[in-house]
């Protein structure tokens, strides 16, 4: 069980993909603020226009193609929720498909196993 | 509301399985059913239905009350009306970003 929506957007995959992991330009439409390192292993900060805050983990990252990232309420009022925006090239321009779905406690562990890896190489620098 | 949204993982967890969907369903039309009754209209073992019915517990999808020598389950809705919530907040949210999308795209030509 998951929430699917879908749009055709009237432009090319090379642009809705800039405008889904540009930072400056999420936080034109996505909400109020948004940060987010769109590599795997990168972290996100989703401010919603109603204040409400998310932090992200990226998961997966195909350029053009196909975006995932685990995100979670910063308040911790909430549990984490898996997305995933996958661009199909459609001629006149570009589906859109955003898949949502809690996360089952198994796949919340491995995406923090990740991060917890990922931290560790930095500090490694 | 910590615990409302970290239930609803485990009851999309819970109702992945279609013998459970089976199973909530068979609850949703009578007031309590025992692990024996389910057993007879499914094809698998009476342990087995149990182990799902445990995880619809665990989900808190249903209840479990011991009446001598039986145990009856029955429906909790509380944690369904939840999920349906869940499904209709993330689904507003992505339609409102989704217009808010196409609009900054249409914006930028």
């Amino acid at each position: 069980m998951q929430v699917e929506r879908e749009v055709v957007l009237p432009a090319s995959a090379a642009v809705v993909w800039e405008a889904i992991t540009d930072e400056a330009e999420l936080s034109e439409w996505f909400g109020a603020d948004v940060e987010l390192d769109p590599t795997p292993g990168g972290h996100g900060r989703f401010v919603d226009d109603d204040g409400s805050v998310r932090r992200a983990v990226v998961e997966a990252v195909e350029p053009e193609r196909r975006l995932r990232f685990v995100w979670w309420p910063e308040d911790g009022s909430g549990g984490p929720s898996s997305v995933e925006l996958e661009l199909t090239d459609v001629g006149a321009g570009t589906r859109l498909v955003v898949i949502e779905a809690p996360v089952a406690a198994a796949g919340w562990g491995q995406a923090l196993g990740r991060l917890h890896a990922r931290c560790s190489t930095l500090v490694a620098v | 509301m910590p615990d409302d949204d970290d239930r609803v993982g485990a009851v999309f967890s819970a109702l992945a399985d279609p013998t459970r969907r089976y199973v909530v369903q068979a609850l949703a039309g009578e007031a309590t059913v025992t692990a024996s009754q389910l057993a007879e209209r499914l094809p698998i073992s009476r342990q087995a239905v149990a182990k799902h019915l445990g995880a619809l517990g665990e989900a808190g999808l249903v209840t479990a009350q011991r009446e001598g020598r039986e145990v009856r389950y029955r429906l909790t809705p509380d944690a369904m009306a939840d999920a349906m919530g869940w499904m209709a907040a993330v689904g507003a949210s992505w339609d409102s970003r989704l217009s808010s999308l196409q609009e900054h795209l249409r914006r930028r030509g």
